[in-house]
């Protein structure tokens, strides 16, 4: 009885399996025409730089999203030229425009040109109606790789099966093995959208070389596949926040600086065992945070009446809870239980507009000194110890390699205070008094005060 | 054979001989706790025997406050106790003491040498090296004097102690090799010119001495206090070198102020990077070339400490005067401890060190080695770190920390420390 019972369950189970291998790959042909690769030049002033990422398109003016890791925050969006957008398998790109980074997502958004857009089919197309699909442990899943440039992005299938869930501090999966390009869709068996594929995790293997008799641990990052993906619904519910500018203004801003994860160990010693927290390293001048009353080496007990949850591993809490702010706007409240010593107070701050970012300063190259003067600003202040009411002064934001300004011993970073023994009051006033310096073709020499950790220095910048 | 009367050979000289006699090996024991644990590190010196009561002259690099054994060996091969009468790291001088109750026990007697005046030596001028290169006792090499005025500023030279501000140094190519620091640089006649202290590696006959004007001026201090006594006003100076056009002062006229440092007596009184030193007490300030600047240095370091001194600058087109007050110059390094019961090495945070790396004051100890496996370790203590509380309570000295871990070695339990890392603060649990 019971034997014949499992004998027709077996059988039954063949039969579906061979039934959506058959389909695979035309599930597979239709979905990859919501994945793209997108190409774009980093111009610095003395390079061009390619750089490609994969995106998946999100709707049907060919919007398309890129993750957080495809593009390095320092750079400024200015500097970003000439993006272009890949058809899999299409060895010509079209001009695309760069639309700006979600601080909640994390993501880039980018559009695509009309011309395209009969040949790309978003996302949603195969998200169902309804709540976003969700995985269970050991469900099927699979996902849409894209080859390099020179293989005009041919893509292919990975497969795998959900090896686990973890909260991180959004829901991820992890496969067994990569099963998608990062930022690339992963699907169920019955090709419904489950999620999107993330960075991929270190891993860690042994390195054997001749001379040593162990292996030498060392981790590697696999940039073209991932085993881990973002499930559907940490990623269907965003996919409408396409930024308004390049900076992905407004910003709510706290200003709780180097928050630091409390572990179990301390929990346990202050008595905490059910929660997590966060330990304020510093509370930035004039941010919400200092008008709230937060003091630095408080712990951030809970927002908005709850407790922080646990999250493995601990650090994951401030991920957690930088989300809890960038998911908010400028003007909106924000309650903090936090503990300090061992009295429990209650806070509440009202968010901010962030002050303005490195990537969004001023910045503008001497050919002729050989450096680029870029705009002091907030945040320059805070790494500098400085007082962030005045931002005086510029920074030397790049120095050209065998330059007047390099032989001089000028260095990125430093912080030219005094131009020519005065004092250097913003960003415009150092660009004219530059410029009319580099113009003078008498000019011999000149002078610049720049500060450097808890050091100054007096240069001097021959020009002839 | 000729008339003319041969320089004396310093194979013949007496004094040369005697010079020989009075050149030391030293072998030092000495702790460190940069793992963590009391590590025993064992190396090799010269030195120079320079009185009959047993005075020792080496470098401060080779015999300082951490040895915890130090043995002489003299020219007859016998080897006796020394001790440690006093350091001096700016210079990179030591001086120590032969166990004079051992020597008279075992009837052994020694030969001291003496100085000469390195302010008179040339550069082409004959010059020989004795010391334990590599731990070859009684190496005698040859050279000339290659510069007798090379400045170097080395800010972490003596085991992360600064060094080389206050003095020029003797170059040679006499052969330099690890052992022989310590050791004298003599003129043929066998005395004293310099004391070998470095030289670079994997570059040819690059080798340079402590002139002996200085060492003779630091062993009296030495001798008197164990220590040298500096003051202090917080200028770094820069050459001015080229720039007279541009701060309009005349050629070998005053000294370029390139930094002040903060919370120093000439931070305090006004004294800005960019102004030009032109006189202190009345006395004209040169400091055109880098090799300029020692003397000028030295002329704040060697006045009594809370000296006020006048100086006089340019600003702009403007000459003010301010009225500096020395204080006494500090070393970045302090306190050094180690704690068995957490593995974990510490070093308590001095005014200069948190004034070079922007932290608030000097509160907390650092920690410079972290023992693997212990509670230290395992809690996620690393070097670099600063430990600024434990148990709530700040901590403003190794005696706070020695406190505690008495109380934790007698009765184990859960402690919360808190470290800055960077400028990152977090908590972290020690237990056993």
């Amino acid at each position: 009885m019971n034997r014949s019972v499992l004998f027709i369950a077996a059988a039954s189970c063949v039969l579906a399996g061979r039934a959506r291998a058959t389909e695979l790959p035309s599930l597979w042909a239709e979905r990859v025409k919501c994945t793209v690769a997108v190409e774009y030049v980093t111009e610095t002033e003395l390079e061009r730089r390619p750089s490609v990422a994969y995106g998946t398109v999100v709707d049907s003016n060919g919007t398309i999203i890129l993750p957080s890791a495809a593009i390095d925050l320092r750079i400024s969006p200015g500097q970003m030229k000439d993006f272009k957008v890949y058809v899999p398998g299409d060895p010509d790109g079209t001009p695309a425009q760069y639309l700006g980074r979600d601080a909640y997502t994390g993501w880039h958004f980018v559009k695509a040109s009309p011309s395209i857009l009969g040949r790309l089919v978003p996302v949603t197309a195969f998200a169902g109606a309804g709540a976003p699909a969700e995985v269970a442990l050991a469900d099927e899943v699979w996902g849409i790789g894209l080859r390099n440039k020179d293989e005009d992005f041919t893509p292919y299938i990975l497969q795998s099966h959900v090896a686990l869930l973890q909260q991180l501090p959004q829901l991820t999966a992890i496969a067994q093995q990569e099963v998608a390009g990062p930022g690339l869709p992963v699907f169920d068996r019955q090709g419904r959208f489950v999620g999107l594929g993330a960075s991929s995790f270190g891993q860690t293997f042994l390195e054997f070389s001749g001379m040593e008799r162990g292996g030498a641990p060392i981790m590697l990052v696999n940039l073209e596949e991932s085993s881990a993906f973002l499930v559907a619904g940490e990623v269907l519910p965003y996919i409408g926040r396409i930024p308004r500018n390049a900076f992905g203004r407004p910003l709510a801003w706290l200003g709780a600086y180097g928050l630091e994860p409390m572990d179990r160990e301390v929990a346990a010693f202050l008595r905490l065992e059910s929660q997590s927290g966060a330990v304020v390293s510093e509370v930035l001048e004039g941010s919400p945070a200092e008008k709230a009353g937060l003091k630095a080496r408080d712990i951030i007990l809970g927002v908005d009446g709850k407790p922080l949850p646990r999250f493995k591993p601990d650090r994951v809490v401030v991920d957690y809870l930088d989300r809890l702010i960038a998911a908010r706007a400028p003007g909106d409240a924000l309650s903090l239980s936090v503990l300090r010593g061992s009295e429990r107070i209650e806070l509440k701050a009202t968010l901010a507009e962030e002050p303005r970012l490195v990537r969004e300063a001023g910045r503008r190259y001497f050919e002729k000194i050989g450096f680029t003067a870029r705009e002091f600003v907030y945040g320059d202040a805070v790494a500098r110890h400085a007082a962030t009411a005045a931002l005086v002064g510029v920074v030397a934001h790049l120095v050209k390699p065998n330059s007047p300004a390099d032989i001089a011993g000028l260095r990125p970073d430093d912080w030219i205070k005094e131009i020519d023994g005065s004092e250097v009051k913003d960003f415009a006033s150092a660009v004219d008094k530059l410029t009319a310096i580099e113009k003078d073709p008498q000019r011999a020499e000149t002078v610049f005060l720049v500060s450097r950790g808890s050091d100054t220095a007096v240069l001097r910048i021959k020009l002839r | 054979m000729g008339a003319l009367a041969a320089p004396a050979r310093a194979s013949m000289s007496g004094g040369f001989n005697r010079l020989l006699d009075s050149v030391v090996r030293i072998d030092v024991r000495e702790l460190n706790f940069e793992d963590g644990e009391r590590r025993i590190d064992a190396s090799i010196g010269s030195g120079v025997i320079l009185s009959q009561d047993g005075l020792i002259l080496t470098n401060a690099h080779v015999a300082g406050p951490r040895a915890v054994e130090i043995n002489a060996t003299m020219s007859n091969l016998e080897r006796v106790g020394a001790k440690l009468v006093g350091w001096d790291h700016w210079t990179d001088l030591a001086l120590l003491r032969i166990n004079l109750d051992e020597t008279r026990r075992r009837g052994l007697v020694f030969k001291h040498a003496e100085f000469g005046d390195s302010d008179k030596l040339y550069i082409g001028q004959i010059v020989y090296a004795v010391g334990t290169p590599h731990g070859l006792t009684r190496t005698v090499t040859r050279g000339i004097i290659s510069n007798n005025n090379r400045y170097f500023e080395d800010t972490e030279g003596v085991d992360g102690y600064e060094t080389g501000n206050f003095n020029t140094w003797l170059q040679t190519d006499a052969a330099i090799n690890p052992g022989n620091s310590g050791g004298p640089l003599v003129t043929e006649d066998g005395r004293i010119v310099g004391i070998t202290s470095r030289a670079y590696l994997g570059a040819n006959n690059l080798g340079f001495a402590i002139p002996s004007a200085i060492a003779r001026r630091v062993v009296a201090d030495l001798v008197r206090d164990g220590s040298v006594t500096r003051s202090y006003v917080g200028i770094v100076f820069k050459a001015l070198q080229d720039l007279e056009g541009f701060y309009a002062v005349a050629t070998n006229t005053g000294a370029l102020v390139d930094s002040v440092e903060s919370g120093s007596p000439a931070a305090a009184a006004g004294v800005r990077a960019g102004d030009v030193i032109l006189t202190i007490n009345d006395k004209n300030v040169d400091g055109r070339f880098p090799e300029q600047l020692p003397p000028i240095q030295n002329l704040i370091a060697s006045q009594p400490v809370g000296t006020p001194l006048v100086v006089t600058y340019k600003r702009g087109s403007a000459e003010s005067s301010v009225t500096l007050v020395t204080t006494k110059l500090e070393s970045r390094m302090g306190e050094e401890w180690v704690s068995d019961t957490w593995g974990v090495g510490l070093r308590k945070v001095s005014p200069a060190f948190a004034r070079e790396n922007q932290l608030q004051d000097d509160t907390g100890v650092l920690v410079i080695g972290v023992q693997r496996g212990f509670p230290a370790d395992i809690a996620g203590l690393a070097r670099g770190d600063i430990i600024t509380k434990i148990n709530e309570s700040p901590v403003n000295s190794l005696d706070v920390v020695r406190a505690v871990d008495s109380a934790y070695a007698a009765r184990p339990g859960p402690t919360l420390f808190e470290i800055q890392r960077e400028r990152r603060v977090s908590l972290v649990v020690l237990k056993p």
